[in-house]
Order: C-alpha cells, then sequence, then structure tokens
C-alpha cells in the first residue's frame, strides 16, 4: 500500500513504521536482513555504476554541475530534485541517451562510454521512460521483442516462441497480462509493467525508472513496488525517480537528491525525513500549508443531480457515470478522490461539457438547471476546466505565453472580430504578475518553461475568463515541491476569492490539505461524500478500494 | 549571432531575391539591348500567371494552417470555369443558370444575415462587454436573428431579382463575377459539412468533392462540349475583356484580385480571432477545443473560403484562356500545396502564414518563367519545379543555424574521441538477473 504521509511532516521513524508488508521483508535498515539476505546497498555491495564529476550543459545552460553518483548491486537508489534539477539529464548520460558530457561514468569499475542508448542496453543498463515506448497496435508480447524477435530460419518472424517467452517473464514478475492482448487494451499501470518486462528481457542488471508511478493507482503503485522490491533482491541495481515523497521513503535504500544541477545529498534513507528532503530539495523549509477558515458563504453555486454518463466503447456502452450527486458553495473546494479510472475526470468533463458520450442527470448554476453541450457553452457560463495533461490538451506549447492565456478570452474581448492585442497583453501580464510565473516575459515559448509554471499559465488562461466554477484535473501532477506549494496557495486564495473549486487528485495527502468535501468514486459510483474532518485516509481508501460500490456511505451535509 | 538569426528568419525573402538576380544575369537581350527578364512587361506576364494558382493557394493557406487539406480546388476551380463560360454564352434557362441563380440566392441570403448579425454583435458588445456576453445568452437564437434574417431576405430578393433577369440575355461580367464564386463556395462548404458533421478526414472528404466535381463540371458542359469557347465581342459580351486587361495601365487585373485576396486574408490571419483560432486549431486541436474555441465553425468557415476563392479563379481562368472545361484545373490543387509548403506553413497546421504563400507563389512563377526566357524543355521544367520544392522546404524546416552548427561540432577535433564504445571484455561480478537469456531457450 502506498504509504499515505501527514503532509506537514511526520518524522521520519513513525513513516516508515507503518507501511506494512515491506518490514517483515526487511526488518531493519540496519540488520542484516532475514533468511541470511543481507540488506541492500550497504558498503560491502559492490559499486555497479558511478559517475564522476559529471557535468553536462545544453546551449549554454548547465544542467549537471560536478556530480558524483554511485550505485550499489541490489538497491534501489532513488534520485530526487525539483524539476530542471537536473535528474533527467543525470539519467540519460548513465543510459547513453546523452553521449556527450564531461567527467566518466565507471560501469563496474571500469571507465565506460556509451556511444548510445542500444551500447548502454548491450551492457546491462536500462531505462524506462517516463513516457511510455510502446506499440499501442502491437501485442504485448511483439512489444516486448520489438526489434529482437527470434527468427525461424532467419526470415520468419517465430511467435509462438514470443508469446511463450513473454508469458515466461511476465510469470515471473507476478503479474496477470495475456501477452497476446494488444497494449491498446492495458491500463496504464499494466503498460507499466510491459516495459520493465521488456527491460529485463534486455537481461538488464541496472535499471532505470524515471517516475514509473505519476500515471499509476495507489494499487497499481503496490504492485510495482513488490516487482521493484524482488528485482533488488535478485542483485538488479535500480535508479529511482518520483515527486512523490512518501513513495520514496518507503521504496528506497538510498537517496541522492540535487539541486540546480549539483548533488546536495546522499544518504541512506534512514538517516533522512520527509522535511529534511523536501528542505534539501528546495534548499530551504517550506512552511506548512494550512487551509484558512472556511470562505464559503453558503450560496450554492453549483449543484449536480444524478449525473450519469454513457460512453460507446469497441465493446458497447458502457456506464461510466452512475449518478453522482454534490452540491458546491461560493468559496469552497470540493476534492473528488479514487483510483485511477473511477470517473473522477468524467465527472469533470461532464459539467464542461466535452465528456465523449449520453449524459443524464442535472447540472445546475446559481439554481438554474443549465445545459452546457460545449466547451463554448461552458466557458460563457463562468465555468473553467484544468485539464490533468497540460502538454497535449492544455497549452499550445509552440506558442507565447501571451497566446496561451488570452485564447480562452479573446472573444470576449473583441470587437467585430477583430483583436484588441492592447488588452491580450495586459491580460497576460496581469496573470503573470499574479500567479507569479517566472519567465523571461509574455512572449516567451511556453514549452520552454517548467512543468509548474506552465501549469499556472493553463490555470492562469482561466482565471482570465473571470470563472465562477473552476474544475481542477490533477493541479500538480508532475510538478516540484516548491510549484506544489504555490499552487496550493493559489487554490486557496481563489477560494477565499468566492470561487467554487472543484479538484481532482490521486494524491491523498493533498486531497485532504484542500478539501472542504471529499467526494469519493469507485468504478464509476459515488461511494461517499465526506465532510472536511470526517475524511481520513483510511476511510477514503475504504471507499475508493473496489468491491466497495454496492453501498454508499454519506455524511449528512 | 543577431544577423546571422535575422538572415535565417528572413531566408525566404533571399530565396526570392536570388532567383530575381539569377533571372536578370541569366535573362537574353532584346535588340535594342534591354534586358527582358527585367522588363515591365514581362515582370507583369509572371504576376498575371501566378494569379489564378495564387488566389487558390491563399484558400489552400488557411485550409492547411488548421491541420487539413483540400484537394477539391481544382476540380471546383474547373466547374467554375464551365459556369462562368456558358453564363456568358448561352441565354435562357440552361444547367449552368439553374444551377448559378439559386445558389447566388442562398449564399447571399445567409452572406448578408450572417454579417448583419456580426455587426449588430459588434454593436451590443461596444456598450459594455460584460452586457454583450450576458445579451448573447439572454437572447435566443431566433429573437437575435431575426433583424439580420430580414435583410438577409432582402439582399436574397435582390440578387434573385437581378440575376433572374440576366438569364433571358446572356451574363454580364458582374453578373458572372456574382454567380460563378458562389456556386463554388456552395461546393467548399459542402467539403466544410463532410469534415465537420461527418467527421470524416479534409483528405478523404475534399479527394471526394475533387473526383465528382470534375464530374458534375462534364456533366453541365454536356458530354459533345468538352470545352466552352467564349469568344468576347461575338458570343460573350465585350465588357467581359475587361477582366484580362491592365487596372488603370498598371497591374494586371488577374493580379489585382490575387494581391487584395493576399492582404484581406492575410489581415483577416493576423488582426482578427478568427485568425487567432485557426492558429490554434492548427496547433493543437484538443487544446483549442477546450478553451471554449467553436472548432468546428472555423473549420467550416476555411473550406468555404477555400472554394470560395477557387471559384474566384475560375472567373479568372475565363478571361485569361478564353476557355471554360471541366478539367481546366487538372493539378493546380498539387500547385497550390507545393506553393503553400514552399511558402513555409506547415502540413501538420498552426505555423506559417499568407506572406510566405505569396512568396511561394512569386518563387514558381519566376522560375517558370526564367525557364521559358532560356527556351528550355516544359519537362525539364516539370524536374526543375520538383527540385525547387525539395531544396526550398529542406532549408525551411532544418534551422539553418543548427545545420552550421552541426557543421562546425563535426569538424572540431575533439569531436571524434567522444565515441568511445564500452570494452567488450568487462567483467560481470553482479549476478545477472534472473530473467535472462535462457527464458527465450526455456520458451522453445
Amino acid at each position: 500500500m502506498r504509504e499515505m504521509a501527514d503532509p506537514q511532516g511526520a518524522s521520519p521513524m513513525e513513516t516508515r513504521s507503518d507501511v506494512p508488508g515491506r518490514r517483515e521483508a526487511r526488518p531493519d535498515a540496519t540488520a542484516v536482513g532475514v533468511g541470511g539476505r543481507i540488506r541492500r546497498g550497504t558498503k560491502s555491495d559492490p559499486v555497479v555504476l558511478a559517475a564522476e564529476h559529471v557535468s553536462k550543459s545544453f546551449a549554454g545552460v548547465t544542467a549537471l554541475r560536478d556530480v558524483d553518483f554511485d550505485l550499489r548491486r541490489g538497491e534501489v537508489h532513488a534520485l530526487m530534485g525539483e524539476n530542471g534539477a537536473g535528474k533527467s539529464t543525470l539519467m540519460k548520460i548513465l543510459a547513453g541517451v546523452h553521449t556527450r558530457y564531461e567527467g566518466v561514468i565507471q560501469l563496474e569499475g571500469h571507465p565506460a562510454s556509451f556511444g548510445g542508448v542500444r551500447d548502454a542496453e548491450g551492457a546491462g543498463v536500462a531505462i524506462i521512460h517516463q513516457e511510455l515506448n510502446l506499440v499501442p497496435e502491437l501485442s504485448v508480447a511483439d512489444n516486448i521483442f520489438l526489434g529482437r524477435e527470434p527468427l525461424i530460419a532467419g526470415t520468419l518472424i517465430d511467435g509462438r516462441r514470443i508469446v511463450r517467452a513473454a508469458e515466461l517473464l511476465l510469470r515471473r514478475l507476478g503479474v496477470a497480462i495475456d501477452p497476446r492482448s494488444r497494449i491498446a487494451e492495458l491500463r496504464i499501470g499494466e503498460q507499466q509493467l510491459v516495459e520493465i518486462a521488456k527491460a529485463l528481457s534486455l537481461d538488464a542488471r541496472i535499471l532505470i525508472m524515471d517516475e514509473p508511478t505519476s500515471a499509476l493507482s495507489s494499487s497499481e503503485c503496490e504492485t510495482l513496488f513488490k516487482i521493484v522490491w524482488q528485482l533488488a533482491d535478485d542483485g538488479v541495481a535500480i535508479i529511482y525517480t518520483s515527486h512523490r515523497i512518501e513513495e520514496v521513503l518507503e521504496l528506497a535504500d538510498r537517496v541522492t537528491v540535487l539541486r540546480d544541477g549539483r548533488r546536495v545529498l546522499t544518504a541512506p534513507i534512514g538517516e533522512l525525513s520527509r522535511g529534511a528532503i523536501i528542505s534539501a530539495m528546495v534548499g530551504r523549509e517550506m512552511a506548512a500549508n494550512h487551509r484558512g477558515t472556511a470562505a464559503k458563504n453558503g450560496a450554492v453555486i453549483l449543484t449536480v443531480r444524478d449525473l450519469t454518463l454513457d460512453t460507446l466503447s469497441s465493446r458497447g456502452w458502457r456506464r461510466a457515470l452512475h449518478g453522482v450527486n454534490f452540491q458546491l458553495q461560493q468559496g469552497e473546494i470540493l476534492g473528488i478522490g479514487g483510483l485511477l479510472g473511477s470517473g473522477r475526470t468524467e465527472i469533470l468533463e461532464s459539467i464542461f461539457g466535452v465528456a465523449r458520450g449520453w449524459r443524464g442527470g442535472e447540472i445546475a448554476i446559481d439554481g438554474c438547471v443549465v445545459d452546457i453541450e460545449s466547451s463554448a457553452d461552458a466557458c460563457r457560463l463562468g465555468v473553467a476546466l484544468v485539464t490533468e495533461d497540460r502538454k497535449e490538451r492544455g497549452l499550445h506549447l509552440a506558442e507565447s505565453i501571451c497566446n496561451n492565456v488570452a485564447l480562452p478570452s479573446i472573444g470576449a474581448m473583441s470587437r467585430f472580430g477583430l483583436r484588441a492585442f492592447a488588452r491580450e497583453s495586459a491580460l497576460a501580464d496581469d496573470v503573470v504578475r499574479r500567479l507569479s510565473v517566472r519567465c523571461a516575459g509574455i512572449y516567451q515559448v511556453v514549452s520552454t518553461l517548467s512543468g509548474g509554471n506552465q501549469q499556472k499559465i493553463v490555470i492562469g488562461k482561466w482565471l482570465a475568463t473571470e470563472p465562477r466554477i473552476l474544475l481542477l484535473d490533477e493541479p500538480t501532477r508532475g510538478i516540484d515541491v516548491g510549484a506544489k506549494q504555490e499552487i496550493y496557495e493559489l487554490i486557496f486564495k481563489l477560494a477565499e476569492q468566492g470561487l467554487g473549486i472543484v479538484v481532482v487528485t490521486s494524491e491523498m495527502p493533498e486531497l485532504l490539505l484542500l478539501s472542504d468535501q471529499v467526494l469519493v468514486m469507485c468504478e464509476g459510483h459515488q461511494t461517499g461524500l465526506l465532510q472536511r474532518g470526517i475524511a481520513t485516509q483510511e476511510t477514503v481508501m475504504r471507499l475508493a478500494a473496489p468491491g466497495m460500490a454496492t453501498h454508499s456511505w454519506d455524511t449528512p451535509s | 549571432m543577431k544577423a546571422f538569426r535575422a538572415l535565417s528568419r528572413t531566408k525566404l525573402y533571399w530565396g526570392l531575391l536570388i532567383i530575381c538576380l539569377i533571372g536578370a544575369l541569366a535573362s537574353p537581350h532584346s535588340s535594342s539591348g534591354m534586358n527582358i527578364f527585367l522588363s515591365y512587361g514581362n515582370l507583369t506576364d509572371v504576376l498575371r500567371q501566378v494569379s489564378i494558382t495564387g488566389l487558390v493557394a491563399t484558400g489552400m493557406t488557411m485550409v492547411i494552417l488548421l491541420g487539413g487539406i483540400d484537394l477539391s480546388v481544382g476540380s471546383v476551380m474547373g466547374f467554375s470555369t464551365i459556369i462562368c463560360a456558358m453564363l456568358l454564352t448561352k441565354s435562357g434557362w440552361t444547367a449552368a443558370s439553374i444551377m448559378g441563380v439559386p445558389a447566388a440566392t442562398a449564399v447571399s441570403f445567409f452572406a448578408v444575415a450572417f454579417l448583419a448579425r456580426f455587426v449588430f454583435s459588434g454593436l451590443a458588445r461596444g456598450r459594455d462587454d460584460s452586457a454583450g456576453r450576458r445579451r448573447e445568452i439572454a437572447l435566443g437564437p431566433w429573437r437575435s436573428m431575426r433583424i439580420p434574417a430580414l435583410l438577409g431576405f432582402v439582399a436574397a430578393a435582390a440578387v434573385a431579382w437581378f440575376t433572374v433577369s440576366q438569364v433571358p440575355t446572356k451574363f454580364g461580367v458582374l453578373g458572372v463575377l456574382l454567380v460563378t464564386p458562389c456556386v463554388a463556395l456552395l461546393l467548399g462548404s459542402l467539403n466544410g459539412l463532410l469534415i465537420v458533421a461527418g467527421r470524416l478526414q479534409p483528405f478523404i472528404a475534399t479527394l471526394a468533392m475533387m473526383v465528382s466535381a470534375l464530374g458534375i463540371g462534364r456533366l453541365t458542359a454536356g458530354q459533345d462540349h468538352a470545352v466552352v469557347a467564349v469568344y468576347t465581342g461575338t458570343n460573350a459580351t465585350e465588357a467581359f475583356e475587361v477582366l484580362r486587361s491592365m487596372l488603370w495601365g498598371v497591374v494586371p487585373m488577374p493580379s489585382v484580385f490575387f494581391l487584395a485576396a493576399i492582404v484581406l486574408f492575410g489581415a483577416i490571419l493576423r488582426f482578427t480571432t478568427f485568425g487567432r483560432y485557426a492558429y490554434a486549431i492548427g496547433g493543437n486541436v484538443e487544446a483549442a477545443k477546450l478553451s471554449g474555441i467553436k472548432v468546428a465553425q472555423v473549420q467550416f468557415t476555411a473550406y468555404l473560403l477555400s472554394g470560395l476563392l477557387a471559384g474566384i479563379a475560375g472567373v479568372l481562368f475565363v478571361a485569361q484562356y478564353r476557355q471554360g472545361k471541366p478539367d481546366a484545373g487538372a493539378g493546380l490543387e498539387l500547385d497550390a500545396i507545393a506553393a503553400v509548403v514552399i511558402g513555409g506553413t506547415s502540413l501538420m497546421g498552426g505555423r506559417g502564414g499568407l506572406s510566405g504563400t505569396f512568396v511561394g507563389v512569386l518563387i514558381f512563377g519566376l522560375l517558370s518563367d526564367i525557364l521559358q526566357l532560356q527556351n528550355i524543355d516544359s519537362n525539364v521544367q516539370l524536374v526543375m519545379k520538383g527540385l525547387i520544392i525539395v531544396c526550398t522546404v529542406l532549408v525551411q524546416e532544418q534551422n539553418l543555424g543548427q545545420l552550421v552548427a552541426r557543421w562546425r561540432f563535426r569538424s572540431s577535433p575533439e569531436a571524434g574521441a567522444e565515441v568511445r564504445s564500452v570494452e567488450p571484455n568487462r567483467p560481470l561480478s553482479a549476478p545477472r538477473a534472473q530473467f535472462a537469456r535462457e527464458d527465450l531457450d526455456e520458451a522453445s
């Protein structure tokens, strides 16, 4: 189970002691393990991969500065840092993606320089990128052996052998995936496991995982962690990055923190606390967020009654939402929790008028039942949706901040269809200032901003339309700790200004921190609507777990 | 470096300049020692020749900016030449006038109603923009359409009266210029409808239109007259000559249409919300849709305008070549696409513009003019055209700066040392992962 730490930062020992399962297998951070197995990552284990004085710069911008890094056999070594700290650069150098750098890479004590990813794979170093590299229309087995298919008589692909080999690999990973199924049919978590199987089929002894859990639900994370531990016990050395500190505390043996391209910390996990890692990452102690007194004033701004959604998939009609009910007051934050695919995003899309399929039930804004058919209707009624996938669905990456921010508003600002350039740039200036976006100016291209600042632009472009209801889907996914805090503060501020806010999030601490009410979804059913104070990690987890869908548990509101 | 970047950004214009230089240097001289290429008559001829392709390319640019493509423009243009030629040469109710009169009536109704609605909503918004927004919601679509619809009726009645009055005699210049583009516009809007409402791929929908418009053109012309000849002064009005004359003796008339279209639509792309939406949709449809943009409306409008411009090009074709024929625009769509691409507009959409298309069209025109002045075989000209497309797009797509940087890097001495490979006989101290090659063997 993924560990859900108190956002205010619990002490490290408390944090680690709640973790079931893990401790039995590896009872103590200092002792010799059960069954004669030596704890991973001790000084006695040989270093399999090391970087010495590695520096790298891109077009004059230094990404890494004199970084030392070492990876021991059988350890899980977490690499942490804010976005832009140089994590990906270091990983890519180790995996042979970047072939030009200063410094030395030692592979098992011998200097090595990979000419490319193929070289690195040949030497037993495999990387699993955050964006998965799978061909959606091919089968699981075909993907695992893509480019290395065993052949019959040197020409024909030996399909049976591929499937059987893939089956064995997957069985050893302990996952029940049919190797004949197409990748497109799998959930994202299962696809991740296929990537791992692919890396193993390459005979990888060093596995580099770039944010493997960013798209996974809690139960999928759990499966992944078990596999990671199993691999480590088998002697595979693993480099692991994640933005989720709780996850790293649970999973890793050692942590290296990078900041601004420099290594600031390498230590065994037992010597670290959540707070220590965060302060090493951001270079300062984070002030804990506290929700101010609820600003809700009782005026109901959004009512959702018996909301249903039927979607048409290749297997016929499927009910994605089974009757969702809630009320949102001005200045209130409603959090929607649940596993991935439980229908959380569909609620937001239905309200915003962009859900694919047939919608049933009633949506009322300010007490008037409205019929929102498109995003244009939603805009006019003062509803804004900040989508989960900001790069694909939220931003025009190749365009300037000004163009992105103004896009939803230019219709309202124009007269006779003529654009009001001065008002557009004033709007962008205003958003950049209000949200303290770090940029060179409003004409900077959005793709060059960091993840957190891009997220601010997406939120900002909707704030510029002066919405009264703000729908946020995973507003802090893939952004670093410092930017997360800023986003939280912004959400609180907006609530105080009287906006009604609905937040979907996979991160439990975030859900509990932000929400006045928590709506829990499970497999398309609303399994609970909990007031602040009643909602705890345990209750939310219990309601979100599949198998509970038959009864619902509402607190009187 | 700064100068280099400026050079890289304006490389298309430099290309045009180089072609002009080559033309001037290679040009033969007339008996009086004058450079023929640089003579006024030659340059205006080039401008005249590119006008038809240019008009079509203007519409194509907007469609391509949206990430679409319009393959039907050639056939639609050919169809319009038939409509135009038949209206000019045949009196009474022919196939052309039976199609043309209702088309012009319907289009003028919608055009005027839409314009009036547009102006009214602009006026209402001018008073107070937030109130303007609320008014749009408060008034239903029917109430707010009342006055525009009325104005549309008036306009439609006027157009119907005017065109019907021209039917018994032959159509005049004004009649042709009004009716022909309207017919083409309807074909363009049918494209748009198929793509927006039918959710067809633009390539497929316009391919179907390309094939069927050619058929409709042949059917309209009748089996035995594949070509409708237009002899002004004999079987058509003398006034039609105006479309191939020089405006005030300075600019050829077709080029006036072409330049006007470039300026007008260039301004639309640059200064209106429509233009911004076009770029936004081409750049990222999903994000545009989620930003509250009415994507379908913008796409529909672009295909409609592409048809309209093909129609105007059809009229100019008849004036230029004194005939209408169904296959007048064979290959025109590809010329137009080539000009757009040379002009730096990305086929993926979202990047480019009309100034580039203008230059692209000119490069094509000047090139064939130079080759003609050199008396080079027309088949060689085709090969040269292909080469030019490849070369310009190579230069356009590759960032020149990157090319130079790569070249500099390759020639630097330390670059070679970077590519070392891993020692093949490294010791295997770590145990291999359990899932190894033997899985494959085991499975077999």
